[in-house]
């Protein structure tokens, strides 16, 4: 049975070591990571992206992701453009505390007041997060899509993935356009597995697992909700 | 004036012995050799500036990778620097057995331990490069 994992942000810390603000990135991801979102993000790491890390650049071309920088350097959000996406979100250390670098303490070693942006930097960060699982985002231009139309740029059958496995993707019909739903696949195997009948319930459910994967503008969600109905109802018969 | 060697450790903040790499680089860059040292981030890297390829190009870099994916050694090669030694945390691991880290945001003493060892290490790859006891 596949598995779909939920929608997770992606959190890439630039980890500065040479400055104060760099640790604070490190240490607000991580409180991010273990206590605050632990459910809803992940670390895509600086280095192995930069290295090569082919799982976490594909990651970051998938989810959106936030990139927390220490400095006006922006290397975590630069270098994630750079080899992915544009990131949807990028915080900047050194400009939500604009006070002497000195104050937070040393890179080795925070101070207290150090800590204290530390906390106000993670809870910054979940913030996005919760914003991020909510609204419909572009991972192309990372932008909010709540007031533009579903894209229909293209009409692949395999979301391209750097890992080379490919997210499977269906086409179907929206009020006469033809539009990519990325993972319909997976979630039409996996519902007809747990054995839900194509009907309005399962409409529903179908529509908010989709939604997870895709952005859809709330204008055509009763559209998009019939036509993935039908497409279920025909994979469901065989006939797909 | 020799350049100082440069040390660049991972800044991954996913796992233990990357927390031990950056340790290490902090003892060996502020307690042990700071006269002969100079910490290099290695997000740093990616903005291709002027100043970082000239920094790269003088000197000579002891990468402390955290994991065998080696994206500190890798990165700095990739970014025209030369890497004199690449060391790995795990082989420091596998010299000092009793010394079992944990902790990312904040090291353990095994880990805080660990470090040390390993720069250690990386400060007798210093002198070697560097001629001599200088900082002794």
């Amino acid at each position: 049975m596949p598995e779909l994992s939920t929608k997770k942000v992606g959190l890439i810390a630039c980890s500065g070591e040479e400055i104060p603000e760099g640790t604070v990135t490190r240490l607000a991801v991580r409180k991010v990571l273990e206590s605050l979102r632990p459910q809803h993000t992940v670390t895509i790491c600086l280095p192995l992206f930069l290295a090569g890390g082919e799982g976490d650049r594909a990651f970051a071309r998938y989810y959106p992701t936030i990139a927390v920088d220490g400095c006006e350097k922006r290397c975590a959000a630069r270098g994630t453009e750079m080899y992915s996406g544009k990131p949807a979100v990028s915080v900047v250390v050194s400009e939500l505390a604009p006070a002497n670098s000195s104050g937070l303490g040393s890179a080795r070693r925070l101070s207290e007041t150090g800590m204290q942006v530390v906390n106000d930097v993670a809870e910054r960060i979940a913030a996005h997060v919760g914003q991020l699982l909510d609204v419909p985002w572009d991972r192309r231009s990372g932008l909010s899509l709540h007031d533009s139309p579903l894209r229909e740029e293209a009409k692949p059958q395999t979301a391209p993935c750097s890992c080379g496995s490919g997210i499977p993707v269906k086409v179907v019909e929206v009020a006469g356009r033809q539009i990519p739903l990325v993972a319909l696949p997976l979630i039409f195997t996996q519902f007809r597995e747990a054995g839900k009948l194509p009907n309005d319930s399962t409409k529903t459910e179908l529509m908010q697992a989709a939604r997870i994967y895709n952005p859809i503008p709330h204008d055509e969600e009763s559209a998009c909700a019939e036509a993935i109905l039908r497409e279920y109802a025909a994979f469901c018969q065989g006939s797909d | 004036m020799r350049e100082k060697v440069l040390i660049v450790p991972c800044s991954g903040i996913g796992k233990s012995l990357g927390s031990v790499a950056r340790e290490g680089a902090y003892v060996v860059t502020e307690e042990l050799c700071p006269d002969r040292t100079r910490l290099m981030p290695l997000a740093l890297l990616v903005l291709d500036e002027k100043e970082t390829r000239i920094e790269l190009s003088s000197a000579e870099a002891i990468t402390l990778d955290g994991c065998v994916k080696a994206c500190a050694a890798k990165v700095v090669e990739g970014a025209g620097g030369a890497v004199a030694h690449a060391l790995q945390v795990l082989d420091v691991c596998r010299r000092h057995p009793n010394l079992k880290p944990s902790g990312i945001s904040e090291l353990d003493e095994s880990g805080r331990k660990l470090a040390h060892a390993l720069a250690e290490e990386v400060k007798e790859l210093v002198e070697n490069m560097t001629g001599g006891l200088r900082n002794a």
